[in-house]
């Protein structure tokens, strides 16, 4: 029987202890040594470079050693599958490498729970080397500071189906610019092919929402706002559309990608896609890249931001510090931009001829649009919003537009679970 | 005679138990103590009580998803227990090229089941095979929205699970029909019963517990799907997210860095709840007819 009340007893003290005690936000932690001399052991994690970049990687920080001898850079590259699961496994476990290749979302959490390095104080020249919508994507609502290097940037340019178009009696070069003339060309592609391809193949996201000037969050950031008279008209002109059989019905479980992926398959004549993606389908779909013709995003272009951003538990914050600042520099970013089609963050890279004039190839037109739109480029979707939120949204615009509730009740449902997700 | 140390089972127990503590009890300890906390993956969890439960009395999400999982169940149940039974009866006959037969009913078992519902999406979609067929034909004028309607997506997916299934009920069946004694069928023949009867007052009662334990490894598993539902939906749940299994939104909450753990946890409690009830009714309901 005692040994029954010891059993007990033991496993009482075990259910007191697991699962409680996780990270918690540190306001006492001790502040960050942030000068000194370069040297030591310092580790950067990327993303999925390897093995396509390894050369230009170890390239970079062969180049570092070379700048800080007595400077030792442990290279750590994670695969693309998981990314977000493994660095939240590693700052849950106080195991986050010093430098880490975080987006703007994925560091929010991080920055929340004070694990990264408020890098503007740190580093007082950011504003002088790196574009401000690189840098404030690194800002957050309720945190002071700057909390990322920009990295490498990139946007969405419109991709048309030339043949597709040009059979079906519309003209690739005057592509349209607005809802009004892409719904117009939808119904003038539909009726001419008889049903068997389409224009429009993408469902709104809440960036739709940011671009037709409706508000996701209140300017305070506490809650969302985005059910909006504005956004009941989108969502109508879209269901308009849909009962119309502009759109297939597939894109109802279609996610963000599906559209890319239906225009490889010729099945649609447009979608939107980063700057390199003629480079990528001439792999996936040889014969239909050279009939690609690009155009502008409509409306404010996405941004979208890759940075690095530094552990706060860094051992060695002064060689973090310069690692990031190496890796990030322009004529680093330069070399890697002339790799990929991804554009560099820094100042210097504005008057670079090779982003701003074009080959004359169909792909070099593309790059010169993205690189041209990054100026006027924004992050479109608030960090606060999560992909849970992201996937309700989406569930609830689906709703909408294929008749099931009202544009009203899907944006009042959408707002209400984005705002019990925020506060829960 | 060979004298052993008290700790030899124990020793030899170890590793077994090791593992089963760290990955079945441990987990499952540290599940329901986050069901009673607001646990996120960073940041400090704190006691909050029965709110976790309070908040999926009012979930929507919650509603449908055990909807359709009890739907799922409930299909699945007596198709999964009586098909693979009729499959089992005919493939047991000794005819040349029954192997043949038996492989092909059991080749889906084998598969993957992402790979599989990839292979239904793509025949389900609006422009696949089977719509693609069916307008060829003449039957439809229009290509019927399998995967992305609400009850034609979970009914997809319920044939998917149930086509998957056949082969590996089927083997059960096969082995627990050997255990029928040729004699009975027999004697019933020659009291006059034709196959039908046969069927029911010999070849059913004589595989009863093997129907049961089909009975109950069907219903826990169509109270899990996950699979089939999140590769037809594209993981989306379908339109409004009413195509989600209890799975798929334990899944939602408890992924990422915003993950809910505590929430999802919860959940899991209530998954297992659904879970026990089909087996304690069907525990219950041989005990009585025994």
């Amino acid at each position: 029987m005692r040994r029954y009340w010891a059993g007990l007893a033991v496993l009482a003290v075990a259910i007191a202890g697991c699962g409680l005690g996780g990270a918690e936000p540190d306001s006492a932690a001790p502040v960050t040594n942030v000068t000194g001399e370069v040297k030591g052991k310092v580790s950067l994690q990327t993303w999925a470079l390897k093995p396509k970049f390894t050369d230009y990687v170890q390239g970079v920080i062969d180049g570092f050693e070379r700048q800080y001898p007595g400077a030792e850079v442990e290279w750590l590259d994670q695969p693309a599958e998981s990314y977000s699961e493994k660095v939240l496994t590693q700052a849950a476990g106080g195991s986050l490498p010093d430098v880490v290749n975080l987006p703007p979302d994925f560091a929010f959490p991080l920055v929340e729970q004070g694990m990264l390095l408020d890098v503007g104080q740190a580093d007082r020249q950011l504003a002088d080397v790196y574009v401000p919508g690189g840098l404030e994507a690194y800002r957050y609502p309720g945190a002071q500071g700057t909390y990322g290097y920009p990295w490498y940037l990139n946007t969405d340019v419109n991709y048309w189906n030339s043949e597709l178009l040009t059979e079906n009696g519309l003209d690739p070069e005057k592509p349209p610019a607005s809802l009004d003339e892409l719904i117009s060309q939808a119904r003038t592609l539909k009726e001419k092919s008889g049903g068997k391809v389409h224009l429009m193949s993408r469902k709104p996201e809440l960036s739709d929402l940011v671009n037709a000037g409706v508000p996701v969050m209140s300017p305070d950031g506490t809650r969302f706002v985005f059910n909006t008279p504005e956004a009941v008209a989108l969502l109508d002109r879209y269901r308009e559309a849909y009962k119309e059989g502009l759109l297939p019905r597939g894109v109802l479980t279609d996610t963000y990608a599906g559209n890319a992926k239906l225009f490889t398959e010729g099945a649609v004549a447009w979608t939107t896609a980063g700057g390199n993606f003629i480079t990528s389908l001439a792999t996936d779909n040889p014969t239909l890249a050279p009939k690609v013709v690009p155009s502008p995003a409509m409306g404010t272009p996405p941004l979208y931001v890759q940075g690095l951003a530094i552990s706060k538990a860094t051992k060695n914050a002064p060689a973090a510090l310069a690692l990031a600042r190496w890796v990030t520099n322009a004529e680093n970013q330069a070399a890697f931009a002339h790799l990929v089609n991804v554009f560099p963050s820094t100042k210097a890279s504005a008057n670079d001829p090779f982003f701003s004039k074009s080959d004359g190839t169909r792909s070099g037109d593309a790059k010169v649009i993205a690189f041209t739109s990054l100026a006027e480029a924004k992050m479109l979707e608030p960090v606060q919003v999560t992909d849970a939120m992201k996937k309700f949204v989406r569930q609830q615009f689906a709703l909408a537009i294929n008749g099931e509730a009202t544009s009203k009740e899907a944006l009042d449902a959408a707002v209400a679970k984005c705002d019990e997700l925020l506060k829960s | 005679m060979t004298h052993h140390r008290w700790f030899t089972p124990w020793l030899l127990v170890a590793p077994a138990a090791v593992w089963l503590f760290a990955f079945s009890v441990w987990p499952s300890i540290n599940t329901l103590v986050l069901a009673f906390t607001n646990a996120r993956p960073l940041g400090g969890e704190h006691f909050t009580g029965l709110a976790n439960f309070g908040r999926a009395l009012n979930d929507d999400q919650l509603a449908d998803a055990l909807v359709n999982s009890i739907v799922y169940m409930l299909v699945c149940l007596p198709l999964l227990t009586l098909l693979p039974l009729l499959i089992a009866i005919l493939v047991e006959k000794k005819l040349p090229g029954i192997m043949f037969f038996r492989t092909a009913f059991y080749t889906p078992v084998v598969a993957s089941a992402v790979v599989v519902a990839l292979i239904w999406g793509w025949l389900l979609d609006d422009r696949g095979l089977v719509n693609g067929f069916a307008q060829w034909l003449g039957v439809i004028a229009a290509p019927v929205p399998f995967l992305t309607d609400r009850w034609l997506l979970l009914f997809s997916a319920i044939s998917l699970t149930v086509w998957k299934g056949l082969g590996y009920y089927m083997i059960i069946y096969l082995s627990a029909l050997g255990n029928v004694r040729r004699e009975l069928h027999e004697a019933a023949a020659v009291d006059g019963a034709g196959p039908v009867r046969r069927f029911w007052s010999v070849t059913v009662p004589g595989v009863r517990n093997t129907m049961l334990l089909i009975s109950v490894l069907v219903s826990v598993s169509a109270l899990r799907v996950f699979s089939e539902l999140y590769v037809l939906s594209n993981g989306t749940g379908g339109p409004g997210g009413r195509d989600m299994s209890l799975v798929m939104l334990i899944q939602l909450y408890s992924r990422g860095f915003t993950g809910h753990l505590g929430y999802a946890s919860a959940l899991s409690l209530v998954l297992l709840a659904v879970t026990i009830g089909p087996m304690l009714l069907l525990l219950r309901l041989n005990r009585k007819a025994a």
